[in-house]
């Protein structure tokens, strides 16, 4: 039985397809049409997941929805007939696109899939819940859903057991962790729902002080915490709920100066009020999960929304609170939910036994060797051909020792926001110039955002100091840890200035050539670790296929590009014209 | 000749999509005065708040009910 799950018309639209309670395949549209964050209805990554089945939607026993429109709808009435007439604006620039597009998605999915059976509607935060739980390892967990919003909810907590999950209570909008980290962001000029991680980045340059931190108090005024972690916003301090724009007036004022413009070099006053951010940030959720905890007693927790995505408070949470086991999906903000939606009509609404564990996140498009050597001798591309996987290994992990910079292009597309090995740059993490090198040549993005780490689950413990045993979130790079100290020297460009990593571990079985390639590289250079960032330049959602890869290597400083059992050298290829300084943007 | 039918096209397409964005405005401000403001003012009249917009120092949780739970299949054909 197959059954399709969508998400769509907000931001990182996405499909997945269910075969028999296992996920086979799932895909952002972005990576598609290259828009990144693309929203529009997600017809390239449905098409994708049909096909890669070899079926049509005819197949299809069951479509699904990540929301409730018309539930939505309801609270962005609600917005506007709460903030008359101040709203006047924001009604007219958001009500066609409702009419049109958002309130017939029925009609839509219909029409575009040709789709002739019901198709069912599952609250935001039903499907959050059920895309962290469902496809966790737990039998039973507490579950914890933070985002900006969905109909009306804005963070849930429940409990998850078998094939059933229970939400008990929420917090509704306007009140929002989320639409208050997004604010923030805003704040510092940085674009809101895709820069809230430079956010996270930004903070360890700051203060992260309770005490000292000039912002952390002033922060703390627009947000009243309650010992169980439910809070609300002071709404003086924001304009969301009634305009185009996040902080208001008075936001301004308490952090004492106007909205930063974009690209705004960041000083120490734009640091320490990220890192008072941060610290409100985590504070909330610390005091959530140890409700939490008291509520359900139960030792392991699964989390989902945008704030799940936080890593550097992920890291802390087995330290900072009672729970004992965390799991978290790779694709774990909106994004995410259409595996939620799936897994859901499969397990819960059908009762049927959960039989999936999301292990690796290798679950969008892959290509053959024979599709790839097709692109390379139809584009007249020059290359080499890897007599073996022994020498393939041999030959990439010298090149990253010797401090080149190599694209890595494997397996099946990485589901979620992170590169994890399949779509992924490679680079020695012990080559100080290697951070600048990769910005200045290749990511083009701001200088204060770290590179993250990559290392074997079985060297984690040696070189970080993880959770013991390594939760399994830390395979999707959502754990940041602190770099062992006598390290840190070795592997400068890994190590931010905090002295923490964000570091990805890997498994032989999730991706065996990436796992050798580690092993060798440590032969070479005495660590078995390499800077793993995603294959794309600013601005680009990461590369899908073999010309996006090809693409992105020519435009850039990348010196060569393995690609399934093929060499490419960017010195023996003519340079393309295309130029990705241009595209380098937010 | 070609040229002068594709200008003329082009033209025409600018022209309606004008047009619509103005009865869109007049339409949709029509809407937000009549529907959306004698409501809202009606409602603030009375005292009725469609969100919780004040936070209240004395409450010991802002946490509400949500028990949100498997329903019947039929209820998730529905889009609220």
């Amino acid at each position: 039985m197959y059954v399709l799950g969508i998400s769509c018309y907000y931001h990182d639209s996405s499909a997945a397809l269910l075969k028999d309670g296992v996920i086979v395949a799932a895909a952002e549209e972005e990576r598609f049409t290259r828009k990144k964050h693309d929203s529009s209805f997600p017809l390239n990554a449905i098409t994708y997941c049909l096909k890669s089945q070899g079926i049509t939607i005819k197949d299809v026993a069951h479509v699904g929805f990540y929301e409730k429109p018309f539930l939505k709808f309801e609270r962005v009435l609600s917005q506007h007939l709460e903030m008359f007439p101040k709203s006047f604006k924001t009604f007219l620039s958001s009500t066609p696109s409702w009419l049109n597009e958002k309130l017939r998605v029925l009609r839509t999915i219909r029409k575009k899939l040709k789709y002739t059976r019901g198709v069912m509607f599952i609250q935001h935060h039903m499907a959050h819940a059920a895309s962290t739980f469902l496809p966790s390892p737990y039998e039973k967990a507490a579950i914890l859903t933070i985002d900006g919003v969905g109909e009306w909810t804005t963070t849930a907590w429940g409990v998850g057991e078998g094939n059933n999950i229970v939400l008990h209570e929420d917090i509704r909008f306007p009140h929002s962790i989320g639409l208050l980290y997004s604010t923030i962001t805003a704040y510092l000029g940085f674009s809101v729902n895709n820069s809230e991680y430079k956010v996270m980045g930004l903070a360890p340059y700051g203060d992260m002080n309770r005490e000292t931190n000039p912002f952390y108090k002033k922060l703390r005024k627009v947000i009243d915490i309650k010992e169980d972690g439910s809070f609300r916003l002071d709404l003086s301090y924001f304009i969301f709920h009634y305009a185009d724009r996040m902080p208001s007036k008075k936001m301004c004022k308490l952090l004492g100066g106007p909205i930063a413009k974009r690209d705004t070099t960041m000083t120490k006053r734009h640091q320490d009020i990220a890192a008072a951010l941060q610290l409100v940030t985590e504070e909330v959720i610390t005091k959530l999960l140890i409700s939490l905890h008291k509520k359900t007693k139960l030792d392991s927790v699964v989390l989902a929304g945008g704030v799940a995505l936080n890593s550097v408070y992920n890291g802390k949470i087995l330290r900072s609170t009672p729970f004992k086991n965390i799991w978290v999906q790779p694709n774990a903000s909106d994004g995410g939910t259409s595996i939620g939606v799936a897994l859901y009509i499969y397990n819960t609404l059908l009762n049927k036994k959960r039989v999936y564990h999301l292990h690796d996140a290798y679950l969008g498009p892959s290509y053959t060797t024979a599709q790839v050597k097709r692109f390379l001798d139809k584009n007249k591309i020059n290359y080499t051909t890897f007599a073996s996987d022994k020498e393939l290994v041999e030959t990439t992990a010298k090149l990253v020792a010797t401090n080149h910079v190599v694209g890595w292009f494997q397996k099946g597309m990485e589901w979620g926001p992170r590169a994890l090995g399949a779509r992924s740059i490679l680079a020695s993490p012990c080559n100080p110039e290697a951070k600048e090198l990769l910005n200045e040549k290749v990511k083009h993005r701001e200088k204060f955002r770290p590179f993250a780490p990559v290392v074997c689950e079985d060297d984690a413990l040696t070189y970080f100091e993880s959770d013991k045993p390594v939760p399994e979130p830390t395979d999707f790079m959502l754990m940041v840890y602190p770099v062992v100290k006598k390290w840190r020297t070795a592997i400068p460009s890994v190590t931010h200035v905090d002295g923490s990593g964000r570091l990805q571990t890997i498994r032989r079985a999730q991706n065996p050539l990436y796992y050798d390639i580690l092993k060798a590289f440590g032969k070479h250079t005495g660590v078995p670790i390499m800077i793993n960032t995603s294959f794309n330049i600013r601005g680009e959602p990461i590369v899908c296929s073999p010309y996006d890869a090809y693409k992105c290597m020519m435009g850039t400083g990348i010196d060569y590009l393995v690609m399934d059992k093929f060499l490419i050298k960017r010195d023996d290829n003519p340079q393309d014209k295309w130029d990705s300084e241009q595209y380098a943007k937010d | 000749m070609k040229s002068f039918l594709l200008g003329f096209k082009k033209g025409f397409k600018l022209f309606s999509e004008n047009i619509a964005l103005i009865v869109n405005v007049v339409l949709l401000t029509f809407v937000y005065v009549i529907g959306i403001g004698i409501t809202s003012l009606v409602a603030k009249l009375f005292g009725k708040h469609f969100m919780a917009m004040r936070l209240d120092k004395k409450k010991k949780t802002y946490w509400e009910k949500l028990e949100l739970k498997k329903e019947s299949m039929d209820s998730y054909y529905r889009q609220f």
